[in-house]
């Protein structure tokens, strides 16, 4: 199983990667991540600047978005992906503690590809972290590449 | 002794009401004006104003009835007036006409002149005109009216003496009526008439002044009632405005009163919004990193793990998940309490069937007999409802599985007037009747955790929904007889 682009998990709480990182270990997905730990990094990973300057071009596999982080949050770095003519077609899942419908409706009015809900429970945490690794990572086709026209 | 105790209890009284008789008399006039006030005051608004218009109207009318009537006297007097100066005019003619007929059928008896005697009849011609002229302008007063009426035999008299006199001495010749023809036939008629006209004439022209000193009298009255019954509308109208204006003031400042709290209450629900949100946001993740950590500890130190260590670890685990219920249902209680309600027709029917389909993984390896009985539409928000009966068909299910056989009935009452009530029944463990007041508030429970689980919210949430709703929700049970829950929608939905 051999994964060609990267996951970007943008998590601000440390036990929460770690967990979150625990699960992509166990299907061996974990090297693919790239962590960030705030929405500011995540536009900065995405445009290829700052701490991302020098990586290699080309969008990420999926975004994996907190709403709540700081700096950016997770609903503005939404809304600047899928305002971007460049980077609307990154799949994004919106991974979050809230189940308040207010946010669910706006993740999805702003495009958001999936919405998912942290269980508590850390078989469930582990098995939807996994899953969603796998399918958005591996089984999930992403759009065909346009040129990291960033800087 | 009991006489002296009589006599004792008697004495107090009587002090008190010599004491009392002379300031006595202050309280008795006052107290019928106080009632009318407490009356008013317990008058809504509109009554009062509907008083205060009242009293304007019977005011008017009051005035408008007693200027009619001064009117009306003042117009018959000035019609009694004109009738006076007639019969004054009349009495003068009727004076100078009988003294003139006195004064010709004399210069006829004495020369015998034709033209004498013709001018003598030519007046006394005039004699019926006057009776009638006479009883017409007398007719309101009946002393006048006497007076004419002597007034009128003295004419008579003094004309048929007259013309007696005149047929005598066409018979007989002057010489026998020449002593009647020196004094007149009817001289002592003439002056009695004189008399009487003289007595009318003074009586019309005091009737006269008597009249005009009452017209100016009345009108004066007149246009004082006019002034003061203008003024005391004035007041009257002054504080029925007073009063309008009280009211309007004051209801403007309730509204932005009401106004000022709804932005009060409104912000404090956005606050309210806030801490749900990050309660659910952030109570939750400590909550998956315990069970997280826990479990991940378990597998890196599987091999060595004792059973007693292994049951801790699993003890956290559970006591992480319970606290994530917990907070999952008290999120729900909270959007319950504040959520935008929709308003629409709810078929039952359809509600039921997707719940138990929903519920399926838990009807699995359970022996339950049901009874549905065919539901009617409600109105209301359909997710809140749901919320409702997925609580009490979960309670059913809990609380029967102990049961080998569990019996569950959703029914509806024989409908009422107003309200639309549905219940579920079931053959579980029941509850003690003296609990029932408790089964519906927050986190109350009738059994112990390791007996059944839950939090105690989701009695608490039916009742929360079905009270916004504007209906009502009870208990009836028994224990280990089963209980029945009850909820009573109004047939309308709820109004305004």
């Amino acid at each position: 199983m051999t994964i060609a682009k990267p996951i970007v998990l943008a998590e601000d709480n440390p036990r929460d990667a770690e967990l979150a990182l625990a699960a992509m270990e166990e299907e061996h997905i974990s090297d693919k991540v790239v962590l960030c730990h705030d929405g500011a990094e995540v536009l900065d990973y995405l445009y290829c600047r700052g701490h991302f300057k020098t990586r290699l071009k080309g969008n990420p596999a999926v975004v994996f978005l907190d709403l709540k982080m700081p700096k950016v949050n997770g609903l503005e770095v939404l809304r600047t992906i899928k305002a971007d003519t460049n980077l609307r077609a990154i799949p994004v899942v919106m991974l979050t503690s809230s189940r308040e419908e207010r946010d669910l409706a706006e993740s999805y009015t702003l495009g958001a590809n999936a919405y998912v809900v942290k269980p508590v429970e850390f078989q469930q945490f582990l098995s939807a972290v996994k899953e969603l690794g796998v399918f958005w990572g591996v089984i999930n086709e992403p759009p065909p590449e346009r040129a990291c026209s960033h800087q | 002794m009991e006489s002296a105790t009589n006599h004792q209890a008697q004495a107090p009284p009587l002090h008190d009401d010599v004491g009392k008789l002379p300031s006595g008399s202050t309280p008795a006039i006052t107290a019928p004006s106080q009632r009318i006030i407490r009356w008013f005051q317990t008058l809504t608004i509109e009554q009062r104003v509907l008083t205060g218009f009242s009293l304007v109207f019977v005011g008017i009318l009051i005035i408008s009835a007693i200027s009619y009537h001064n009117t009306n006297g003042l117009l018959r007097n000035s019609g009694l007036d004109g009738r006076s100066h007639a019969l004054i005019q009349l009495l003068g003619s009727i004076d100078a006409a009988m003294g003139e007929a006195e004064g010709t059928h004399r210069r006829y008896l004495v020369t015998g002149e034709q033209a004498y005697l013709e001018a003598y009849k030519r007046v006394i011609a005039q004699k019926p005109t006057f009776t009638t002229y006479l009883n017409e302008l007398t007719q309101d007063s009946p002393e006048q009216q006497r007076r004419a009426g002597e007034l009128n035999r003295l004419m008579e008299r003094q004309a048929s003496a007259e013309s007696k006199a005149i047929t005598h001495v066409q018979e007989r010749g002057i010489q026998s009526v020449r002593k009647m023809a020196l004094e007149g036939a009817g001289r002592r008629e003439l002056d009695g008439i004189h008399q009487i006209i003289s007595e009318m004439d003074v009586y019309e022209r005091q009737a006269l002044n008597r009249r005009v000193i009452e017209s100016a009298a009345s009108t004066r009255h007149t246009i004082m009632l006019l002034a003061v019954g203008a003024g005391l509308q004035l007041v009257l109208l002054a504080s029925v405005y007073y009063l309008i204006r009280h009211d309007i003031t004051e209801r403007r400042r309730v509204a932005g009163e009401l106004q000022r709290r709804g932005e009060l209450l409104e912000a404090a629900n956005k606050e309210l919004e806030a801490f749900s949100y990050s309660v659910s946001h952030d109570l939750r993740a400590p909550l998956r990193h315990i069970d997280g950590y826990a479990a991940l500890l378990r597998k890196t130190v599987d091999q060595s793990l004792n059973e007693k260590a292994a049951r801790y670890l699993q003890t956290i685990s559970d006591s992480a998940k319970q606290m994530g219920q917990l907070i999952d249902d008290l999120l729900v209680f909270s959007r319950m309490g504040r959520q935008d309600m929709l308003q629409t027709t709810v078929n039952m029917d359809q509600l039921i069937k997707s719940i138990l389909s929903d519920l399926r993984l838990d009807l699995h390896g359970r022996q339950i007999s049901w009874t549905i009985a065919s539901l009617p539409e409600v109105k209301g928000d359909p997710s809140m409802l749901r919320q409702v009966f997925m609580n009490l068909l979960t309670n059913a299910l809990k609380f029967t599985s102990t049961k080998p056989m569990a019996s569950i009935e959703i029914g509806v009452e024989p409908p009422g007037s107003d309200e639309v009530v549905v219940y579920v029944r079931d053959n579980g463990v029941g509850f003690d009747m003296q609990y029932a007041p408790k089964l519906f508030g927050v986190f109350q429970r009738l059994h112990r955790a390791d007996e059944f689980e839950g939090t105690g919210i989701g009695l608490a949430n039916v009742r929360r929904i079905v009270h916004r709703h504007g209906g009502r929700a009870w208990a009836d049970g028994m224990l280990d007889k089963g209980a029945t829950f009850y909820v009573a929608l109004p047939r309308g939905g709820i109004k305004g």
